[in-house]
């Protein structure tokens, strides 16, 4: 069967007349709320009155100055929890499809033909920037707009980071991917692949190779384990195996193992209900979602989580995975489950959960995602380079991406945690013009 | 009232239509097979599209119209280089005895175009002879390919009055002239068609307008392969303007003859305007080009509701009632003044008031950036209500008549010290002959 109908390609984005429609019913605020509400200092206000104005070439100019990735970000970013969340046009009727619009200029750019940018001359030093993910991509940019020499360092065979590998081809596929590059190649910005960083070691080797600064945006890309031992169990993998293998097409292993049958996936989070919809998509025939509170308290975005019931996933809650049942050949058949009950809140403000003693009980399953949380790759140690702390994730300053190390600056996932590539795409500029004041001082 | 009492019958230039609402002669109107289906839909009557003697043959350019969009609202203009009917005269005769057939009750009116006095003659007497209610000399089409006719003898009064007077003399029914709003004062030649013996005046055909220009070629649309031109442009945008020239023609005390009103109506609303500023029946061709035949549903229901929440139980009682108050600038009451008054509680904080009123007016408000809400600075407000205009929520900016002692603040110079500099007297103190 071809799986790629099912994966490669996202949805289309609105056209001309939806987007036209859109930018009528915008209210052109004073001082737009949704201008104000973006991580990334994108100015829906701007480029909507543009587009209002057939000034639709200027209002692509104006999201793809400010943001390499701004045709990623319609894609992909929450807007009802940002920009759209804080819209004016809400006290008329609904709010202005702000996702919507710039996913459509960004894409109606590409199509015409206009080119946002030109190669600016290399006028400055070299810079390193390991990681091919928003936070180094929007770097990258930033720096080579300012005459830098950019590298960009991938790890993996493209770049792109967690939007290539870590987001399933059908909210982001590869076509659209290739474009938002190549307004960064239009940028002289030269990307390395399969160049792995191996941490403090790499980073200095960089810094002695002549590069003047390095950034450092690798990502999160190791998870927990909930049972130890479990990663010798077949049929029992971790979110990054399973959405990074689906990414590198090897629909074919995984289809095996999950079409027709029963597939289980532990975690209420956003990375959670992506394994949920691809473990659908490729064809299981039941979808378990094991989480051990409630549904109200998933950290998955409401929209997801409506989503996935939609799909008919069957949701577990208050049931909290103990151990793995296996056959003789070492392959999971179940799952030991042991029900829970909301107790009072824990750090995170929601209310914990308490093991009923005496409820275990054992749900078959073919297939398992562990899916528990995004942790730095305990493989990578860049402690030697820069400050660490405890979790593994860099010790950066928010504003400027600055460490312990005057040359070396971080952002994006590897500091903050898992977050947002609008995020990571702020993280990036800052980062970049950290280190141009930097160099330019030096 | 109810509604149901409503009658919206009209008898005009003596023919009696069962509503004003006509199709005018247009693409609309060119076949009984068209025609037949707006009467179902409810049209209480055509001028069929304009026929000819078929002394010389009719083609229609290619492509024949140009829309002009605005924003995402469409068609809020219609260009087009529409000629008059290209069937054969004989086929259009066919199609108008049909209609009188199967639709006795509905006028047609014929509209007919001549290029010559016995041209004018020969159609306008085949039009009579098979039926037609009525005749509309079209002297305004904008856009005739064939010189010495359409519009420019619209605008050549002496041409206008003669063929008006050669159609009279070998018709029986009522005639009716067509003006072309492409002239200053459209009474001038409304009033040589009078005396032509003309009946009735409709009005106004299409403006001479350039919808779009092609930003690639730069020719102009429709664009006839290379080429385009100035012509018949028509819809929404012109409604005003139009307006306009039905009631100067209402207002008019030499002319004094019944009005068909044409011009961008597309609704009850446009309907109940040109009704009254004076006009008895009303024409439209853009609004079903638009939308279709089915609109006339929502203007006569439209009507209907309308005029019995007014007690109104006829048409004729609504015909010319806004000319009494409509008067030229300088009868303008102006110790009597006011300003906007908001409504604050309902306002979503976009700002756009406070935009244009300091880019395009009194910079009358200020912006409170924590509330994200303006402030009135009443005694500033010129009351030109453009916040109003921009304003998303309906009511929330009013015009509110202020007491006779309210003064309104100057506008305030940048920099009062400049006075030293300024090189001027009062008017009354400069003498020119120096």
């Amino acid at each position: 069967m071809s799986y790629a109908e099912h994966f490669q390609d996202m949805e289309k984005g609105i056209g001309l007349a939806h987007a036209i429609a859109e930018a009528d019913r915008c209210l052109l605020c004073y001082d737009a709320p949704c201008s104000e509400a973006c991580p990334a200092e994108t100015d829906p206000a701007t480029f909507i009155r543009k587009l209002r104005l057939r000034n639709i070439t200027g209002a692509i100019r104006t999201i793809k100055e400010n943001n390499i990735l701004g045709g990623a970000c319609g894609v992909l970013c929450p807007t009802s929890q940002l920009c759209e969340k804080e819209c004016s046009a809400t006290g008329i009727s609904r709010p202005i499809e702000i996702g919507n619009i710039q996913r459509f200029l960004v894409e109606y750019g590409w199509q015409s033909g206009f080119r946002v940018f030109e190669k600016p001359e290399v006028t400055k030093e070299k810079v390193a920037v390991v990681g091919s993910g928003p936070a180094g991509l929007s770097c990258a940019a930033e720096l080579a707009k300012e005459g830098y020499q950019v590298t960009v360092f991938a790890e993996r065979g493209e770049p792109g980071g967690m939007i290539r590998f870590g987001v399933p081809a059908y909210r982001f596929d590869k076509k659209f991917l290739k474009n938002e590059l190549q307004d960064l190649y239009d940028l002289g910005v030269e990307v390395l692949c399969n160049e792995k960083i191996e941490g403090s070691e790499g980073a200095e080797k960089l810094l002695a190779d002549g590069f003047a600064a390095v950034f450092l945006s690798p990502g999160v890309w190791g998870t927990p384990r909930l049972i130890p031992n479990a990663e010798n169990i077949k049929g029992v993998v971790t979110y990054p195996e399973f959405l990074v293998g689906l990414r590198e097409e090897r629909f074919e292993e995984f289809g095996k193992q999950v079409m027709g049958k029963t597939v289980a996936v532990i975690g209420g989070g956003s990375v959670a209900m992506d394994c949920i919809e691809s473990a659908s998509k490729l064809g299981a025939r039941d979808v378990y979602l094991v989480y051990r509170r409630s549904f109200a308290q998933m950290p998955a975005e409401e929209d997801e989580r409506l989503a996935a019931l939609r799909l008919g996933i069957h949701f577990l809650l208050l049931n909290q995975p103990v151990d793995y049942l296996t056959d003789s050949g070492g392959k999971v058949t179940g799952m030991k489950l042991i029900r829970t009950q909301l107790g009072d809140p824990d750090d995170s403000g929601r209310r914990k959960p308490i093991e009923i003693k005496g409820s275990e009980w054992v749900l078959n399953v073919d297939f398992v995602v562990e899916a528990i949380g995004q942790i730095p790759d305990k493989t990578v140690d860049w402690s030697s380079a820069v400050r660490v702390d405890k979790k593994g994730l860099i010790v950066a300053d928010s504003e400027t991406g600055k460490t312990s190390n005057g040359r070396i600056f971080a952002g994006g996932d590897i500091v903050r945690g898992p977050g947002l590539v609008v995020e990571a795409v702020q993280d990036g500029k800052l980062a970049a013009r950290a280190i141009a004041k930097a160099l330019a001082k030096a | 009232m109810t509604a149901k009492n409503i009658d919206l019958s009209v008898d005009f230039a003596g023919v009696k239509f069962k509503n004003p609402f006509l199709l005018s002669s247009s693409p609309v109107s060119n076949s009984a097979e068209m025609v037949a289906k707006s009467f179902e839909a409810g049209w209480g009557g055509v001028v069929y599209k304009t026929l000819a003697s078929g002394r010389w043959p009719i083609i229609h350019p290619s492509p024949r119209m140009n829309p002009y969009h605005h924003g995402s609202t469409r068609m809020v203009g219609l260009q087009n280089v529409e000629q008059i009917s290209d069937r054969p005269l004989k086929d259009n005769l066919l199609d108008i005895l049909y209609l009188k057939k199967n639709y006795p009750d509905h006028p047609v009116i014929a509209s007919v175009m001549g290029f010559s006095t016995e041209d004018w003659q020969y159609v306008a007497k085949a039009a009579e002879d098979n039926g037609a209610d009525m005749l509309e000399l079209n002297f305004s089409c904008p856009h005739m390919t064939i010189e010495g006719s359409g519009h420019k003898v619209g605008q050549a009064t002496a041409l206008l009055e003669g063929f008006t007077e050669a159609v009279k003399k070998v018709v029986k029914i009522p005639v009716m002239a067509k003006m072309t709003p492409n002239i200053t004062d459209i009474t001038e030649p409304a009033v040589f068609a009078k005396k032509g013996g003309a009946d009735a005046i409709s009005a106004v055909n299409t403006f001479r307008g350039i919808s779009e220009i092609g930003r690639d070629d730069w020719v102009p649309k429709p664009n006839i392969f290379g080429v385009g031109a100035e012509s018949g442009y028509s819809g929404p945008a012109i409604k005003p303007i139009a307006l306009h020239f039905i009631a100067d023609m209402a207002k008019c005390k030499d002319l004094g003859l019944p009005l068909s009103a044409i011009g961008g109506i597309e609704t009850w609303v446009d309907v109940l305007e040109y009704l009254l500023v004076g006009a008895t029946t009303i024409q439209v061709t853009t609004g079903i080009i638009h939308y279709g035949y089915r609109i006339v549903e929502d203007m006569a229901e439209g009507l209907r509701d309308y005029m019995a929440s007014k007690g109104i139980d006829k048409v004729a009682d609504l015909i010319g009632k806004a000319l009494p108050n409509l008067q030229e600038t300088d009868h303008f009451d102006l110790e009597r003044q006011g300003r906007a008054e908001y409504n604050y509680e309902i306002c979503v904080g976009c700002g756009q008031c406070y935009i244009v009123c300091n880019d395009a007016a009194g910079q009358a408000l200020e912006w409170d950036a924590e509330k994200r809400r303006p402030k009135l600075i009443e005694d500033k407000c010129l009351s030109c209500m453009i916040c109003s205009f921009v304003c998303p929520v309906p009511d929330l900016i009013t015009f509110k008549e202020m007491r006779k002692d309210w003064q309104r603040k100057e506008t305030a110079i940048m920099d009062p010290g400049l006075e030293k500099e300024l090189k001027y007297q009062p008017f009354e103190e400069v003498d020119l002959r120096r």
